[in-house]
């Protein structure tokens, strides 16, 4: 099946995977920040935080793609301060399609770290500090290590998610082969025309064997990484 | 209050019927609905891309008549004996203009070699799709004719359908799109650059034709001969629409 795929096809599954893999590493911080920030503090307006982060979990993708363009578009506020700032652009650029993948990925990524972080055990973190353990080292030595199974799913839970992401990417970076075109995209553009459906299964064949590939190989480091923290306690 | 919980459940499980369903490209909306709202008939419509709704025909879709944008789309589902043999029309015309948003200065005249990649900048060419939506089909015939293809086809930014390149435009994130002149008429916030010369793509136009599972005779007929109306011609027409029977 594969060594039969055009260098078209081979052109968006890169892609895809380019997208999705700086997708996650970029909201990556992001994530980890938002989960912390979540899983340990009680402050006003928490819960209406914790809502807006799992928008793009409920909303129509076209309405996170929609906003993406009016706000970070060539003329969009924040789109122009970024390319007049940093030369940054988003609009039509393969950034435009990892931005718009982070965004959907986002919730997934702060709902698994989230969750590691709730299960770690303070004293832990205490103990450590009572030793004489700065804040950051407390966080390098005992926090992130203990959450890395919520890490890891997080990340190949974004990862998955960017990889099918549809409908924001379409409507903020529109469909541009070899920029934008990610393999749903590509999909989607085969079952336009007449006579394309052999080449659109292809594809969905390829979807699936990679989407299923991210979410075994996510269970997969979560029990390594489970074992390895059991066996460090004791 | 029992009883008003009842008859509102019931409802819920009566079969809906779609006795004259129509299915329409999504650029007839404004029009279309407008025609329908005039016509005794009063048929349900669903509109969507023609690519989407001739492959839910394909799939048994209740529609009794498909008014196509796309000549590809109704020519497969006639090969498929999906039609009622007889039926299919000619029913509008439409034309392909070169945008630009309202603000925009820029000047133009169509022709051989007309300096469209200079025009851009460093911007794209907003454009439905060019290898699967119609708009795009037509704009890539046009700019091969003029042999300016080959030096905005790796500017373009193609769209799933002709509004979202219209929405680029009027947004100013494309400096210039094509689209229908129907299209460009609805949106205040684009302006006509230009009008693709008649022959320089296939003609625009919009088939329709009563499906297989239609009878010859029936809401859906009425309301197909009442498109050919004069009332209907005039909607049409305000829409920017050339009717063509």
């Amino acid at each position: 099946m594969f060594d039969t795929l055009t260098p078209a096809e081979i052109e968006a599954l890169r892609l895809s995977l380019k997208v999705a893999a700086v997708s996650v590493l970029a909201s990556l911080p992001l994530g980890f920040g938002l989960a912390w920030l979540l899983a340990r503090f009680d402050f006003p307006g928490k819960a209406l935080l914790d809502a807006f982060i799992h928008l793009p979990l409920v909303l129509p993708p076209v309405v996170i793609g929609y906003f993406l363009l009016v706000l970070f578009g060539r003329r969009g506020p924040i789109g122009a301060w970024l390319e007049h700032a940093f030369g940054l652009v988003f609009a039509f650029r393969w950034t435009g399609a990892a931005l718009a993948c982070a965004l959907m990925g986002l919730p997934l990524m702060v709902r698994a770290i989230r969750q590691s972080l709730e299960a770690i055990d303070r004293r832990l973190e205490s103990a450590a500090a009572t030793l004489g353990a700065g804040r950051w080292a407390v966080l390098a030595s005992i926090t992130i290590p203990l959450s890395l199974p919520g890490i890891l799913t997080g990340m190949l839970l974004s990862f998955a998610r960017s990889l099918g992401e549809f409908g924001a990417t379409i409507t903020f970076v529109s469909n541009i082969p070899g920029e934008t075109q990610t393999l749903p995209l590509a999909i989607y553009s085969f079952t336009q025309v007449p006579g394309g459906d052999a080449q659109a299964m292809r594809l969905c064949l390829l979807s699936v064997i990679l989407s299923l590939a991210a979410l075994v190989l996510s269970e997969v480091l979560v029990r390594r990484a489970n074992r390895r923290i059991v066996g460090d306690a004791h | 209050m029992r009883s008003a919980l009842f008859a509102f459940a019931l409802a819920l499980f009566v079969p809906c019927s779609h006795a004259q369903l129509v299915f329409a490209a999504a650029s007839l909306k404004n029009a279309l609905d407008d025609v329908a709202a005039l016509s005794p008939a009063k048929p349900t419509i669903s509109y969507g891309a023609s690519s989407a709704l001739a492959r839910q025909i394909e799939n048994g879709a209740p529609a009794q008549l498909f008014i196509s944008a796309d000549l590809d789309w109704m020519d497969y589902l006639e090969q498929r004996k999906l039609l009622r043999a007889g039926t299919r029309r000619w029913l509008l015309g439409n034309k392909l203009v070169l945008i630009a948003p309202a603000g925009s200065a820029v000047k133009v005249e169509i022709g051989p070699g007309f300096p469209l990649a200079k025009l851009l900048g460093d911007g794209r060419l907003a454009t439905a799709d060019p290898n699967s939506v119609p708009a795009g089909k037509y704009t890539r015939s046009a700019l091969e004719k003029f042999g300016v293809w080959g030096s905005v086809a790796g500017r373009l930014a193609p769209t799933e359908n002709v509004r979202a390149a219209l929405l680029l435009v009027a947004r100013g994130e494309a400096p210039l799109g094509t689209v229908y002149t129907t299209d460009a008429a609805v949106e205040p916030k684009v302006r006509i650059v230009a009008v693709f010369p008649d022959g320089s793509h296939p003609a625009i136009v919009y088939p329709a034709a009563l499906t297989a599972a239609a009878p010859a005779s029936g809401p859906a007929a009425d309301f197909f001969a009442f498109l050919a109306s004069p009332a209907a011609r005039k909607v049409f027409g305000k829409y920017g629409f050339a009717p063509l029977h």
